[in-house]
């Protein structure tokens, strides 16, 4: 199990869409760094920052062969991360069935409000 | 058949109550205090704070009722705000080093009419909120497609 911490950082770097591209990109094979840049109109160094925090994250890790250093997309700590999400789907299913009730009784307090003052007005004319 | 991951979490659910009532059950501190949270997890009504707009805040603390010890605290900033339309809220994942302001998870709630005065609710929650203002959705939804059959496979 991941710390929350190294879930954190999993998610931080999930939140860029450059470095979730990038990801899309590997989950077809493995890249090299100028390979990873082509669809992006961004230097080369800023390709290597962003694998840098997707390497610190866990998610991807880096192999050099040669001169070329290529990059393998690492599965795990992603499907922590949508694990982690599924728990957030467990509790708004709950939260709802509350909220569901709520409702029920806010409008029955409205309509029987309503009655009254209809009583009311009745009794008045 | 398990369901496909995804790094983004999507509920959908109908109401009978109208679209203004389901709205308010949000942004009203009292009636939040009343319903939010799993059974056996109270929200003290002392500890509820909103301020319904962009830039505004919702703030409020969990606790479990059979161990108040545990808590849960929610600080989210409201980045849209559409009065019983939209909400749409941040909160930041604090005390990571070197990532400061860059993970944030977003929380979306749209408040939509059906027939019968009932109202669908569709939430989203994730780390993707940069390419939804992009408008590239469609684009990084067939990405991630691809990606979770990957992980699928994988996993």
């Amino acid at each position: 199990m991941m710390t929350e911490d190294r879930l954190s950082m999993v998610f931080a770097a999930l939140a860029d869409p450059t470095r979730r591209a990038i990801i899309a990109r590997l989950a077809e094979g493995d890249a090299t760094v100028t390979e990873l840049a082509e669809p992006f109109s961004i230097s080369l160094p800023a390709i290597s920052r962003h694998l840098k925090v997707l390497e610190r994250a866990g998610l991807i890790s880096r192999s050099r062969s040669g001169q070329w250093r290529s990059s393998t997309l690492e599965a795990a700590p992603l499907k922590e991360a949508t694990d982690w999400m599924e728990r957030y789907r467990i509790f708004w299913d709950a939260s709802f069935d509350r909220l569901n009730e709520h409702l029920r009784r806010v409008q029955q307090d409205r309509a029987r409000q309503g009655q009254a003052q209809d009583t009311e007005k009745g009794a008045r004319q | 058949m398990t369901p496909e991951p995804t790094y983004e979490l999507e509920i959908s659910r109908i109401f009978d109550a109208p679209r203004e009532l389901v709205y308010q059950a949000f942004v009203d501190p009292d009636q939040l205090a009343e319903w939010f949270g799993p059974v056996g997890w109270l929200v003290p009504r002392d500890t509820v704070e909103v301020d319904a707009r962009p830039g505004g805040y919702q703030r409020f603390v969990m606790v479990n009722a059979q161990d108040p010890s545990q808590r849960s605290p929610v600080d989210a900033t409201f980045t849209e705000v559409i009065p019983n339309e939209l909400l749409v809220g941040e909160q930041s994942a604090e005390g990571i080093q070197g990532f400061e302001g860059i993970a944030t998870m977003t929380l979306r709630l749209e408040f939509h009419d059906e027939p019968g005065g009932k109202t669908r609710l569709e939430l989203r929650q994730g780390p993707f909120s940069r390419e939804m203002e992009a408008g590239s959705r469609e684009g990084w939804n067939s990405s991630f497609g691809k990606l979770d059959d990957v992980l699928a496979a994988r996993a």
